[in-house]
This record gives C-alpha cells, structure tokens and sequence, in this order.
C-alpha cells in the first residue's frame, strides 16, 4: 500500500489507534485457523462515521477491508487473505442500551460475549448464545460468525437474537436494518443475511439484540451407554416427550479414555458414549422433567445415570466435557477441530465414520457433539511440522466433510466456513446456489473490498 | 508424529480473557498469544529482534494468568522470561530498570541504595513529594524506609515463646528487609508465639525473580547461588517466605534453572520441598496462637497477589485466615483476585495502564466498607496503598500484620 493511502487512513481514526509496523501487523495476520496474511494497516476505529470514513478511502483507493473483532475464529474468517486494512472493533466496546422492559440491548460490536453477560445478569436477564469463546469473543464477531454454543439447542444461535443492526456499506455509506421488535416484517429481514456473512457484506456498528430471562434453576444429569445407538435413541426419545433441554452434550468413547487418562474422574472406560444432559426453567417443571429424562434413558438400555443434587455436583458432571478440548490439545503439539452438522438421527451413524476415517488415515481422533442438534467437533491432535501426519489429518476432513454431506447434514454449526472450509462448499451447495451468494455480494459490495479471498 | 516437541500455542485466543493488560488496552498486539507469535516469529527468524519486539514482549505483568488457563498447557512464563533475556540482550534496558537489576544483584548494593534513599527521602520537600511521581504512585504515597534493615535490627536466631515446637527458616526477600521491617517484625512475633525458633539465615540475598523479568539471567545466577548456599545448610526445617515471588522463586524458578545454571539438581530440590508461605503455615497452626477476646471487630478486606494464586499455587488462604481470625468482620471484594497492575516493576514502566486496574481495585474496596486491606505481596501492597486517596483512612498490611495485631502485641 501506497505511504500517502496509509497516511490518509491513519488520519481517520488518529496515530494512536493505528498501526503500521511489521511487529505490530503481524498480530493480526492470524485467528485460530492455520491460515495466516499479513495486514498493511491495522486500525481501531471507535465511531459509526470512523468506520464510514475509512470505508470511503477504500473504495476510493480499492483497498481490501477485513473486520475483527478478538481474533477467536477457528476458520480464517478475520485473516485479511487479500491484506489491505484490518479494521479491528475490539475497542468500539460500549453497551449502548440495555432495556429488560422491551427486552432488548443495543450494543457496539466490541463488546465482549461475557460482558454483556454479567452486564444483563443483575436484571436476571441473559443473551442465549455462548460459544466457548464467550469469554473474549465479541458480538461484532458471533453475530458474523453466528455464532452457537451449548445451549443453542433450546434456545437457538445469534441469528435468532439479532433485532437489527447498523452498517457501513462497501461504499462507506451508514445504514440500519430491523428495529427493537421482535415482531419486524418491513422489508427484506436483511439482519439475518448479516448472521454468517463473515464480513463479506458490510462492516456493523451497531448491533440490536433480543435478551431473555434468566431460568430459575437449572438441573443437570449424565448418563452412560454401551450403544451409540441408544444415545440418538434417547436424545429423540427425550425431545419427542415434549422436553428441550439447554443442552445434550456426547462424548465419544475415545474421548472419554483420553480425559480418564489425563484427569481419572471416574469415567466408564468401556461405555460407548456418555450424554450430559442439562435443562432449564422453573424448578418444579425441572424436576419433572429430569423425572422423565430418566425414565427415557432407562427405556434404552442407560448403563450409568448420575444426577446432580447441588451445585458442585453439577459442576463435577460438567468437568468432563469442559476438558476435553484441553485433554486433546496437550496429546500433541497441535490440535485441529471443526464442527460438521449433520440430522440428529444421524449422529451414531457419523461418529462411527469419524471412527472408520480416523483408522483408515491412522490418527487419534475424538468426538464432541451437541448431540441435540446435530452439531459434532471431531478433534484431531496433530503436528503440523510432520508433513505426512498433517496431509493425513488434511484427508481426513475432507473425508469427514463429505460422509457429512453424505448424510444431508453441512459443513458447519457454528464456526462458518472462512478460509478453512470455502474449498468444500460446492459438497452441500449446488452451483446456482453458490452463484446467488456472488450475485449477492456484487450487488452490493462491486470492487470485492469487503473481506475478499473467502467464500463468496 | 512425534511425542517429544513443545506443545504449540493453538491460538484459540482463550487467554485473552486472563490477560489484565489485554483487558485494559483491547489490542492483541498486547496479548500472551500475540507475544507466543513473536517469540515463534523470531526463533524461526521470519521476524528479525527490535527495540518494537522488545517493547511488545515487555508489555506484560508476568501475572502468570495465561499459563495457568492455557488448554493447551504452554509455559508462556518460562517463554517469556527466556525471550526477555534475548531482548535485554540485544537492547539493553531502560537505564532505571538497569540500575534496579544492578542494585538487586549484590546485597551491599541493596542496602547503600535504601540508606540513599532513606536520606534522600527525608531531605525532599514535602510539597515535591506530592507533586512527584514514579510511575503511577505520588512519591509522598511510596513506602517510608524504615530507620534500618530488618535483618540488622534482629539476631541470626530468635528463641521461642513458652514451649518449643520446632524451627523455621525465614527468607525475608529484599522488601521486607528493606522497606516492610515491619511486616517482618509480625511474623517473627507471631511465629515465636506459636511456639517456633526462627533462624533468619545471614548471606541471603534477593530471591533473583525480578532480575529474572528483566533477563539479566547472570547476576541472577549469583544471588540464586548465594540463596542456595544460605538455605542448603539449614537441615530439613520448613523455610518460610512471606512474599509470593519470592516462593515462586524458590519453588518454581530455582528447580527450572538447574541445567542453565548447573546447580545441584538435589539441593535445589530439596529446598523447594521445604518452602511454604508463611499465610497458610500460619493457617494450619492458628491453634497454637492464643487471641485475646476483642469487643470491636475490624473490617477487613483482601487482595490476592497474582504470584501466589499463579505463580506459587493454591487457593486464596488469606480469605480462609481471615474468617478464622477472632476479632475479624471479613468483607471480600468481588474482584479480590483480580490482578492490581503492579507486576513488579510494570507500575513504573507502563503507569496508564497500571492506573486503569489499580483504580477499580481501589474503587471496589472501598465498597466493602473495610478499614484495612490485606495482601501478601509487596509490590501489590506499594501500588494498592499508593494508588488511596489522601483523604482514606484505609491501610494495606501483610496478613501476617493483621494477626499479630490480633494477638495484641502491637
């Protein structure tokens, strides 16, 4: 980039919210994907006209921008793959409103998954979406990432919360779509199409959310089996007798052993698969519920069933699967996951896929799966600098990704596609399909400035 | 694949959220994952060494949260602590920081300087005090020296009160000896109440930790043999220390470096098994201490310094201490184990940042409603104490101060 560009973006936001040395750029080159590009300007913006004006040079120039906001993206999505200018939102962080009376928050888009959280807390109310990043991702990035989570199951994904939006177009021109109704059906709902854009359409602002109440209790058991296929049987049992628990978490055998090997919690060895099972609202429903859940189980051969009595009980039940990404990721020197979705039902007969890939291609792999909605984290631990271990991993997923699609399930659940996936598109999107996203994306972003290099 | 490499930093971003300075700023250029990325940049040499990677690799508070949450269980500390070193190496360091690590480094040094600075002290006008600063603390706020180092003032050897229970090695490290005498005084108090010869072995020296930080691995090496050779000897009695970096230190550090700094492997050993700190030695006796019965309660909050929760391990024993100690109402802050932004020398170097953290430390604490505020780290009782307004009446002490007060000695 030309030093008079840099100097004209760098005028926009100030010296001190940009940066131009290699140092400092090439911390922004990467997310947690493998993938990395270096920037050639990063820049902090704080206001809606901030943004607008850097969106105007770009256009001016035809400079990519890539937005970012904690860089918590497991696909490449925030990787400036076409370099140009990173626009990172993570100090574009107030919470604009918060309205428990008409439920909703109007939020910038820096502001922190778990900020948000304990900003909505004191007035019982929370924001459903928590992906595991929740912590530091920020709602700029869930929402075009849209973002899931484990209890997405009962309560839905960011798409389902999001009222409406500001966003500055391709062109630097500020617009907004929706409103703070949950019932909105002026026009196109375009908030929604933002939901998973990946920054591809335009660079949001401002973000208006849905918030909901805080349950009254929450009860939480787990339950063992010696078939897989009683753990799909159980999960439509449960949901089909008219319960949906907040979240129906498996772990796979091989998963289980490996967190036995590293934490001994007591796991059964020889189980098939275990299912975490929590649900939610007034406590005399839950009980019932959790009653029935039982009874479910039981009716398919559940071989162990502990149910949490208090707090730190129901903290121990969730120790397991809150490690199991840290059992997997200390195997080896590197750790790769992703997050294929495919029909409930059909999650026994994928898992033993994953199993039948993982042992044709001589890799370690376990299973995560919020078996409630279908979405499964195969992980692999790996090293990337042994070449014939990383192209077998490399073949593995490809292999997984298309016995998904196999089953009429997708590519991703929660962690979009990026840079990551965009090569398997065409496995569960025919060509006209795909060429409506392009026709999309032309119209309103022309020059290709926005995030260019990804999917569409 | 091979089992033996390094695990890589998988850059899941997670420690961004234990991060303080992260927290402050909001730039990932100021994050432990960022700082893994140009520690890999250089050692691959895809990135060539810099004043900018210096700076960058520098802005932290050796807080240790990043380690201690990583799921893929990398050593950002030891990472850190090696790449300092380089830079310190290829860069120099500030000139103040130069002159700490100097100072640190030979004990005569340590005492000349407080004796300087004792006069110096005493012969600055009140009204520049106020107006001064180092780093984000007003010079009148810093800690007074005391007339003269503890060590000086006590005996190699202090016999106990009323039956003998056994002996303890006290290593008092370089700010209680120069600047909290009276912490010092407490805990040999209460430690000769309960029974307790106190040895204060002669030749110990400053515990290496901060010069460490500043990657002067050299004159480290020597005080960490001089504290070897000052602690080997004492037999097997449990060695105290009443400062969490300075047990870091001989727990953690010492046996890390005993290839670097060819030192007996067994001796160093041997001296982390016997090192506790003094909090929850004191904890497990409170038996042996007999509290007169007290009519008023003192409200009391606390702090927990980020080298004992992550450095030197174990759950916050001070809240523990305090709910056992007769004559106590405890009043915990919500965010009592939040980092306060001292980090050693951190409050010096980088004093906005610093400011942001230890203002809503002192904000919340102030909502307890406590009139003192404990917490066994000396360099967080400087800032937080530092960083009170004129007008509190709040006081931070050392725990140990607190019981012995309790016991109504002083």
């Amino acid at each position: 980039m030309k030093e008079n560009i840099k100097q004209e973006f760098m005028e926009v936001v100030g010296k001190d919210r940009s940066l131009h040395r290699t140092e400092e750029l090439s911390c922004y080159a990467y997310d947690a994907f493998v993938a990395e590009a270096m920037p050639d300007l990063v820049l902090f913006p704080k206001t809606t006209q901030e943004v607008s004006a850097i969106m105007k040079t770009a256009s001016r120039y035809k400079v990519p921008v890539t937005g970012r906001g904690a860089g918590t993206s497991i696909c490449g999505a925030p990787v400036p793959a076409r370099h140009g200018v990173v626009v990172c939102f993570s100090k574009m962080d107030e919470i604009i409103e918060v309205n428990t009376r008409d439920r909703y928050v109007i939020v910038q888009p820096g502001v922190v998954n778990g900020d948000l959280q304990r900003a909505l807390a004191p007035f019982g109310f929370f924001y459903p979406p928590d992906p595991g990043s929740m912590e530091v991702s920020t709602i700029g990035g869930n929402v075009a990432q849209n973002a899931g989570g484990l209890r997405c199951l009962k309560y839905g994904v960011t798409a389902d919360y999001v009222l409406g939006m500001k966003v500055v177009l391709a062109s630097g021109k500020a617009v907004r779509f929706g409103s703070r109704n949950v019932k909105d059906v002026t026009g196109y709902r375009i908030s929604e199409l933002f939901c998973g854009s990946e920054g591809t359409l335009g660079l949001m602002t401002e973000v208006t959310l849905k918030v909901v109440p805080l349950p009254e209790t929450t009860r939480t058991l787990m339950v063992t089996f010696n078939h897989l296929d009683d753990t799909a049987k159980s999960v439509s049992d449960i949901i089909g007798a008219g319960i949906i628990p907040t979240a129906m978490e498996l772990l796979d055998k091989m998963t289980m052993n490996a967190i036995e090997d590293s934490a001994n919690l007591g796991l059964p060895r020889n189980a098939a698969g275990s299912l975490l099972i929590e649900v939610d609202g007034v406590k005399e429903a839950c009980d019932r519920e959790i009653e029935k859940i039982i009874q479910k189980v039981r009716d398919n051969h559940a071989a162990d069933i502990q149910v949490a009595e208090t707090k730190p009980e129901q903290d121990r039940l969730w120790t397991a699967r809150r490690s199991a990404y840290g059992v997997f990721a200390k195997l080896a020197p590197d750790i790769v996951t992703e997050d294929v979705t495919v029909p409930v039902s059909k999650v026994p007969e994928m898992i033993r896929n994953i199993e039948a890939i993982a042992e044709k291609h001589d890799l370690t792999m376990g299973v995560l799966a919020h078996a409630g909605d279908g979405n499964m984290h195969p992980l692999a631990p790996t090293d990337r600098t042994d070449k014939d271990h990383w192209r077998r991993v490399e073949l593995a997923f490809k292999e997984i990704f298309e016995a998904a699609a196999a089953l009429g399930g997708t590519l991703s659940g929660e962690h979009g596609i990026g840079i990551a996936k965009a090569p398997y598109l065409g496995l569960v999107m025919d060509k006209d399909s795909i060429e409506f996203m392009s026709v999309i994306k032309k119209a309103v972003d022309p020059d290709n400035l926005l995030n260019p290099g990804k999917f569409v | 694949m091979s089992r033996t490499t390094l695990q890589n930093c998988g850059r899941c971003g997670l420690c961004l959220s234990a991060c303080p300075v992260y927290k402050v700023l909001k730039e990932e250029h100021a994050s432990p994952r960022a700082r893994l990325k140009l520690i890999q940049a250089y050692k691959n040499k895809t990135l060539p060494t810099s004043p900018v990677l210096q700076e960058l690799v520098s802005k932290c508070l050796m807080c240790g949260r990043c380690a201690a949450m990583c799921p893929s269980g990398i050593n950002h500390y030891g990472k850190f602590m090696e790449m300092r070193r380089e830079m310190a190496a290829a860069h120099g360091d500030k000139i103040e920081i130069r002159s700490l690590v100097f100072m640190l480094a030979r004990e005569y040094r340590l005492r000349a300087a407080a004796g300087v600075a004792r006069i110096g002290r005493g012969l600055l006008p009140a009204s520049f005090q106020k107006k001064s600063r180092l780093g984000n603390i007003p010079l009148d706020r810093f800690p007074r020296f005391p007339g003269k180092p503890l060590r000086e003032t006590l005996p190699e050897e202090i016999p106990p009160q009323g039956t003998e229970r056994g002996t303890v090695v006290y290593f008092t490290g370089c700010a209680t000896n120069h600047l909290f005498a009276d912490t010092g005084h407490a805990s040999v108090r209460v430690l000769t109440a309960m029974g307790y010869r106190v040895r204060i072995p002669e030749g110990q020296t400053c515990c290496a930790l901060p010069m460490l930080f500043h990657g002067a691995a050299d004159q480290a090496g020597n005080s960490i043999q001089t504290n070897i050779q000052a602690l080997g000897a004492a037999e097997d009695d449990p060695i105290l220390v009443d400062c969490a970096t300075c047990g870091a230190a001989l727990k953690k550090e010492y046996p890390l470096l005993c290839d670097t700094l060819h030192l007996d492997s067994d001796v160093v050993a041997g001296i982390a098994a016997r090192v506790s700190h003094i909090t929850p030695f004191v904890l497990d006796h409170m038996d042996e201490l007999d509290f007169p019965a007290a009519d008023t309660a003192l409200k009391v909050t606390s702090h927990t310094p980020c080298h004992r929760k992550h450095g030197f391990g174990g759950e916050d024993v001070v809240a523990r201490l305090l709910k056992q100690t007769p004559g106590v109402d405890y009043r915990p802050a919500p965010d009592a184990e939040e980092c306060c932004g001292g980090g050693g020398t951190f409050f010096y170097e980088y004093p906005e940042i610093s400011k942001k953290m230890v203002d809503k430390k002192v904000a919340s604490a102030r909502t307890t409603g406590a009139d003192i505020w404990v917490t066994d780290c000396p360099v967080c009782r400087i800032n937080l104490a530092g960083n009170l307004d004129g007008e509190s009446s709040m006081r931070v002490i050392h725990p140990l101060e607190l019981i012995d007060m309790q016991l109504g000695r002083s």
